[in-house]
């Protein structure tokens, strides 16, 4: 369990977390979701202490984590891959943490194999490739065996068999009763492995809650084409139904079923070219929900919608352009 | 027929259950030993600085000319040539020491390591704990050893020297103590400044620089405050004293390391990681 209140991280004049409050309950995987610079990795590293809260406060099971007599067996937190000394073979990093707490030998052994840096354990990790850094990151908080894991971007560089080991195992971890927090920017992941989802954006807390409920907040639609569009339109215009053309032959139509529309283009003899029930992703609802919380927003195209706009002469190349929101 | 469904091994937590572990000061002072011993610049440091004290030893009996041998006692000739490895080697031991802490700020380390023991000062401490003692131990060895050789090349000069001889040792262990001293004002300079390059700079004007410039300035005050340096505190450790009594120069030394120490610690606690 790991609750956070009204949690603020300033650095200088800039608000990395502004106030946010949270809590991550045990036996379920939580997601942390949020553009990059949200503050997640922020608010990751306040719970275990890395970085001191400028307001608010965060425990994990009840106490600072600082406060904990056995911290790595409270707590396993992988915060950045390749957090250790790169002349440092993988083993001897290891030994060297479990040696804090009177971990024994045999359990380091065991999270090497556990997550399949068998091969090269013995290796300095100055040469590993961002994969193997991740993987000895989770072995190091998996050193513990703790009640809590906190994975920030953990299939970050991962290989696919690794990414499906992660997703296996940290729901395996939740099934056991214990805490999951993972912090992810890929919508789709989260979609797969969290039960729960907490959305951040310029370090606020947008949205709390299950998955289920956050995908279902984006509201589904059918995408109806037909040569004959213009007369299903009208015939489906009523008070609680919304109609958006999209194309000169096609329109979204949001409040009424699939059924009710293909009923609906019989009666009126129109054929149909398509009849498509669209549900929302995550991915949907995460765009909606952060819209104006990106903290860096990449314009594509934006200066080729411009220069299509001052004449057919100017030229169409499609240029990107990031712009920091600034507060 | 049977289809098998090979999907990624779902991985179990814990094969056996762990014994009770918790977080101690034991348990840190392992763990620092362990970093010390597993990264090669320790290795190769303490390797240098053996070989140097044996080296710049040797180079000084086999240089002295033969009216000196005579007109020395033998046990100043052998404590001399011993100790003066010293001199080079506070630079091999400061720059030693920055590494030991800024070595895990450059590479991240550092955020496994306070992850690990999050009260913070306990790794400042068992770090300058086992560094501490490993440059003492390492320092005594090089010493001792560059004595004994020291005292074959006299021998075959005609000079006889022994380690039975209770007057050498203060010497042969307050330079082993000082190597240990200023490699503990460096490491805290490092853990102060969190970055080698500044690390080593500090360390190395305060131990080289700012003593030759302040030579250069004759007033009676600025001779007082160069006899207060490290360095040349320390020459009262392995050289015949001077200015400061031995016990007196050891004070003075951690005075040094307090003043350096302190504000380390403080923002340890403070900063983050």
């Amino acid at each position: 369990m790991i609750e956070a209140t009204t949690l603020t991280k300033r650095y200088g004049a800039k608000t990395a977390v502004d106030g946010v409050s949270f809590a991550v309950r045990p036996g379920l995987v939580t997601g942390f979701l949020g553009p990059n610079g949200a503050g997640k990795s922020t608010t990751m590293r306040m719970i275990v202490g890395l970085d001191r809260p400028t307001s608010g406060r965060v425990t994990v099971n009840g106490m600072p984590y600082a406060e904990h007599r056995s911290p790595l067996h409270e707590v396993g937190a992988l915060l950045e891959a390749k957090a250790v000394h790169t002349g440092r073979s993988a083993r001897n990093h290891l030994r060297a943490l479990a040696a804090t707490h009177g971990i024994p030998r045999r359990r380091v052994d065991e999270v090497i194999d556990l997550t399949g840096l068998h091969s090269v354990a013995g290796r300095r990790v100055g040469g590993f490739s961002l994969g193997m850094g991740q993987r000895l990151g989770i072995a190091a908080a998996l050193l513990g065996d703790p009640a809590t894991l906190i994975l920030d971007e953990p299939v970050n560089g991962l290989d696919p068999e690794g990414v499906l080991w992660v997703r296996g195992f940290v729901r395996q971890f939740a099934a056991e009763g214990r805490t999951v927090l993972l912090s992810s920017h890929l919508m789709s992941e989260m979609a797969l492995t969290a039960d729960h989802i907490i959305v951040i954006g310029k370090g606020r807390v947008i949205a709390d809650a299950p998955v289920g409920d956050i995908v279902g907040s984006t509201k589904t639609y059918v995408r109806v084409r037909s040569p004959r569009i213009d007369e299903i339109a009208r015939r489906l215009g009523q008070p609680d139904v919304e109609v958006t053309s999209t194309a000169a032959d096609t329109i979204e139509v949001r409040g009424i079923t699939a059924e009710v529309i293909g009923d609906a283009a019989l009666q009126l003899g129109v054929a149909l070219h398509e009849l498509t029930e669209i549900t929302g992703s995550l991915e949907d609802a995460y765009m909606d929900l952060t819209r104006d919380e990106v903290e860096y927003r990449t314009t594509v195209g934006a200066s080729a919608a411009s220069a299509a706009s001052a004449g057919p002469s100017a030229p169409s190349a499609a240029s990107a352009s990031t712009e920091g929101a600034l507060r | 027929m049977t289809a098998t469904v090979t999907g990624p091994a779902v991985a179990r937590l814990s094969h056996q259950p762990l014994p009770e572990a918790r977080l101690g000061f034991g348990g840190v002072l392992r763990s620092e030993w362990i970093k010390l011993t597993t990264v090669r610049s320790t290795v190769w440091a303490y390797a240098i600085i053996f070989l140097l004290q044996l080296g710049m030893g040797a180079v000084i009996v086999l240089s002295q000319p033969e009216e000196y041998l005579e007109a020395s006692a033998p046990a100043d000739v052998a404590v001399f040539s011993a100790s003066l490895g010293v001199m080079l080697n506070q630079l091999v031991i400061s720059v030693l020491g920055v590494l030991v802490i800024t070595g895990e700020y450059g590479t991240g380390q550092i955020r496994s390591s306070l992850t690990a023991v999050p009260r913070r000062l306990p790794v400042l401490w068992g770090k300058a704990i086992v560094f501490g003692v490993t440059s003492f131990v390492v320092g005594i060895v090089s010493v001792l050893a560059s004595f004994g050789l020291n005292a074959v090349l006299l021998q075959s000069r005609g000079v006889s020297v022994t380690l039975f001889d209770a007057e050498v040792w203060p010497y042969l262990v307050g330079a082993a103590g000082y190597l240990a001293l200023v490699g503990l004002i460096a490491f805290f300079l490092g853990a102060l400044i969190r970055h080698t390059a500044g690390g080593v700079a500090a360390a190395m004007g305060l131990i080289l620089v700012v003593p030759s410039v302040l030579g250069f300035i004759s007033a009676e005050w600025v001779t007082v405050l160069g006899q207060w340096l490290p360095m040349s505190v320390g020459q009262n450790l392995f050289f015949p004293a001077t200015v400061f009594q031995p016990w007196q120069a050891i004070l003075v030394m951690l005075g040094w390391i307090a003043v350096v120490a302190v504000p380390a610690a403080i923002l340890l606690k403070r900063r983050d990681a």
